[in-house]
């Protein structure tokens, strides 16, 4: 299969390419780590390791479906890792020895500045190539760790500076989504010497209620908890705040590792043209395996092939200047829906959305099952286009608002 | 009413195809992807689509299968890769075959070349028959750096995918489409000519080929001594193949095909697409056993073809047969002025040819043992191939 070089460099650490695990179940131990790394992953960010060893709820995931998809949302209630730090030590240092071309960072989470500093050094000394500081899990059973330091600046600054201190290597601070302004803190992780930004970890969620029971899910011996949600779903959420903080003054020259529900090459695409340089993936891995990564790299590959582009980084920010704030859009024209007749299969999808969520712009031929778009009402929404199940109506012609002059629109 | 030239299964659309390979389960150790003969990793090129790498999806298929298009098409799915599919444990198998072919024409309309092209250096290997046992080997030799020849006696190349498949069920610009693939690797091909008389075992190895493939299929059809003599009697291998060469007149008005496979079907279908009134299929086997594929019987259901088993021709006058039951004392007179007859096939390749047991020379294809279906050829072709090069000295 075609396979472009997707070799990136990255907070001055180069990757064969961008795909990595994120911290998180999917690399939990040598074996895991192993068998991602051969079947073709640039490299791992290991499970979060610390002083605190987790001590697990069972069963501890839930789903979100809709439709006939499974997994759209997923919810985790897994701490750091479980094992004891010094068997995560060796087996981290065993997977930069058996693997010296992938890379290997090493996650942590400390209680006190002490236990950031101490874990700092020790990942430096198995041989890490880049640390990732966890100030973002949301399903801590401690308030001093977690998504509760990551929504405070100062407590961020301050164990960024305890893990400088502790380590000369590059080092991001992987981001809590569980906030408003996500530049505040990031931009304090930099001030406190961190190299560059990991975003998001998982949005604290309730993904459904036992009706029968009357109890959350997972269901841990008659009650539930509060704790991240991730996958699919959560992707718009993630692009927005890296979006965010690429155009924030504070902090748009921070490198960001984009994570957030990427499961295609589309999606880790989208990441790096909103200005992210690595990618890190669990949720699909959850649910597919490493082997995902086969096509990650080959669509890509297929994708620069395609748009004659040789580097990886020549992708990288394409799309940040154009999302722009609301205000700013061009509100001069409306474009009208064209509906294809021969394709269409008249099942009245359009009419119905239009009807009861548009406009009433859609009129609806009871006898013949057609439908006809009234110019006089119809704003242009193109709701009816997102509901067509044979993707039949498009963007036709273009009418200019009041004083708008005609003029080239890019659609 | 359908036509003999218009394929009569349409190609998914890109919104259902995208459906189906959603209802792939994409299995550890996947079932369906041990079933195929040529190799086919059906759950691969799923699993590419589904994650939505359609170029992938195509090199996936096209790097282990030269006629991919082809056996998209053409193969009865349901006794390989569909067969496996553990899908059946929910509801119904996905369909392989299909999406298979919504690539294989995605590849053709975007004019995707993922065939692997390497420098021909090494010997030279000459090739009897351009059947699809022959075409793979060609392109298999070609892409470890050997110069193939293909020898065909016919005026075009295909063998029994030319001649044999009708229009119907496989369009002729996709066998030519991967054919040119074959071209492209820089397979030699040379046309009208026959072993035995334009081309012999010394005139190759005076040219210099240093090992010989015969790929000549069985491409004769066989007949029982009722029907020799008899004006309104035709061999079904003969009828397709003229039918191929455009020689649509003399379809009969009310057919009667005798037999009960693939090319008794075909026949049957392809006479009544080309404007016969009536058209029976009678078998030897019982309808539970007929051998056809599904695809051939319900093309011919929809063609309200009518399917009889369990009976033997006795006797063919001029204007009407009359068949007898295999285990009953039924008895069927039916009149027609068509008798076309598929009980079979055999090679006509000179014993003297199929007993040599010099070891430079190779048989493949129907002429070798295995399931008569275009993906054993392939797979036949593949195998050959693989010790031509073991014979030659190279690695494989």
């Amino acid at each position: 299969m075609l396979k472009k070089d997707l070799s990136i460099e990255f907070m001055g650490v180069k990757f064969e390419n961008p795909f990595l695990l994120s911290s998180s179940p999917v690399g939990n131990c040598y074996e895991m780590c192993s068998k991602a790394l051969e079947s073709g992953w640039g490299g791992i960010v290991f499970k979060t390791v610390g002083f605190f060893i987790a001590n697990e709820v069972s069963p501890r995931f839930a789903e979100l479906q809709k439709e006939r998809s499974s997994f759209v949302g997923f919810k985790n209630m897994e701490q750091i890792a479980e094992h004891s730090l010094e068997e995560n030590l060796a087996a981290m240092k065993k997977l930069k020895e058996d693997y010296p071309n992938k890379v290997l960072i090493a996650s942590i989470m400390g209680q006190n500045e002490k236990e950031w500093e101490d874990l700092a050094r020790l990942v430096t000394e198995i041989g890490a190539d880049m640390i990732e500081c966890n100030f973002s899990c949301p399903q801590m059973t401690s308030h001093a760790m977690g998504s509760d330091v990551g929504q405070n600046p100062e407590l961020v600054k301050k164990y960024c500076q305890a893990v400088r201190r502790g380590s000369n290597l590059p080092f991001l601070a992987k981001m809590t989504p569980n906030i408003g302004n996500m530049v505040e803190p990031a931009y304090a992780s930099m001030q406190g010497g961190a190299t560059g930004i990991a975003t998001i970890n998982t949005v604290k969620s309730i993904v459904g209620v036992d009706l029968e029971k009357q109890i959350g899910l997972p269901i841990v011996n008659g009650k539930s908890s509060v704790s991240g949600y991730s996958g699919k779903a959560v992707k718009p959420i993630a692009l927005r705040f890296i979006h965010e903080l690429k155009t924030n003054e504070k902090t748009k020259d921070a490198p960001i590792s984009g994570i957030g529900g990427i499961e295609t090459w589309e999606d880790a695409l989208e990441f790096i043209l909103l200005g992210c340089e690595t990618l890190q993936v669990t949720t699909s891995i959850m649910q597919y395996g490493y082997r995902i990564v086969e096509d990650l790299i080959s669509g890509l590959s297929h994708y620069m092939e395609e748009k004659n582009i040789d580097k990886l980084e020549d992708l990288v920010g394409k799309a940040i200047d154009n999302i722009i704030p609301a205000e700013d859009l061009d509100r001069g024209y409306i474009v009208y829906p064209e509906i294809n007749k021969d394709e269409c299969i008249k099942c009245g999808r359009c009419y119905i959305s239009c009807y009861d969520g548009g406009h009433q712009a859609i009129s609806w031929d009871k006898e013949n099952r057609e439908v006809s778009v009234d110019k006089d009402k119809c704003v242009g929404c193109h709701l009816c286009s997102l509901v067509c199940p044979v993707k039949c109506i498009s963007k036709g012609e273009i009418k200019f608002k009041n004083e708008n002059e005609n003029r080239e629109i890019s659609l | 009413m359908k036509k003999y030239e218009e394929e009569f299964e349409n190609t998914l659309s890109p919104l259902v195809v995208i459906e189906e390979a959603g209802r792939c389960l994409l299995c550890e150790d996947a079932p369906c992807s041990s079933e195929c003969p040529a190799g086919t990793s059906p759950d691969k090129f799923i699993r590419s689509l589904y994650f939505r790498n359609l170029k992938g999806a195509v090199e996936r298929i096209r790097e282990n299968n030269i006629l991919g298009g082809v056996c998209a098409h053409v193969c009865p799915t349901e006794s390989y890769c569909k067969k496996g599919c553990s899908r059946s444990g929910i509801d119904k198998p996905v369909e392989i075959g299909k999406i298979q072919r919504f690539l294989t024409e995605y590849e053709r309309k975007l004019n995707l070349n993922f065939v692997k092209k390497t420098p021909l250096t090494k010997e030279k290997v000459a090739i009897i028959g351009s059947g699809p046992a022959g075409l793979t080997t060609a392109s298999e030799l070609a892409k470890e750096g050997y110069k193939a020849t293909i020898f065909e006696k016919s005026e075009k190349l295909g063998g029994w995918l030319r001649y044999g498949i009708p229009e119907y069920r496989l369009g002729e610009e996709i066998l030519d489409h991967e054919i040119n693939f074959i071209k492209e690797q820089g397979v030699e091909f040379i046309l009208n000519s026959e072993f035995g008389k334009d081309i012999t075992l010394e005139s190759l190895e005076k040219e210099g080929f240093k090992s010989i493939l015969f790929a000549t299929g069985n491409n004769t059809g066989r007949t029982l001594p009722i029907f020799e003599g008899k004006a309104n009697v035709e061999i079904a291998v003969e009828f397709l193949a003229r039918i191929k060469k455009q020689q649509k007149n003399d379809i009969g008005k009310n057919v009667v095909v005798v037999g009960g496979g693939d090319v008794a079907l075909d026949a049957a279908c392809s006479a009544k697409l080309l404007g016969a009134e009536t058209v029976k299929v009678v078998a030897l086997e019982t309808l539970d056993k007929l051998p056809a594929s599904e695809e051939e019987l319900r093309i011919a259901k929809e063609l309200n073809i009518q399917i009889i088993g369990g009976f033997i021709p006795e006797l063919v006058e001029a204007d009407k047969i009359i068949f007898k039951g295999t285990d009953s004392k039924d008895k069927i007179e039916t009149y027609c002025d068509k008798i076309i007859v598929a009980i079979g096939q055999q090679s006509n390749l000179d014993s003297s040819v199929r007993s040599k047991k010099e070891s430079n020379i190779f048989f493949a294809g129907d002429i070798a043992e295995g399931d008569k279906t275009v993906v054993w050829a392939i797979k036949r072709g593949k195998e050959n191939a693989k010790s031509i090069i073991e014979f030659l000295g190279g690695v494989k």
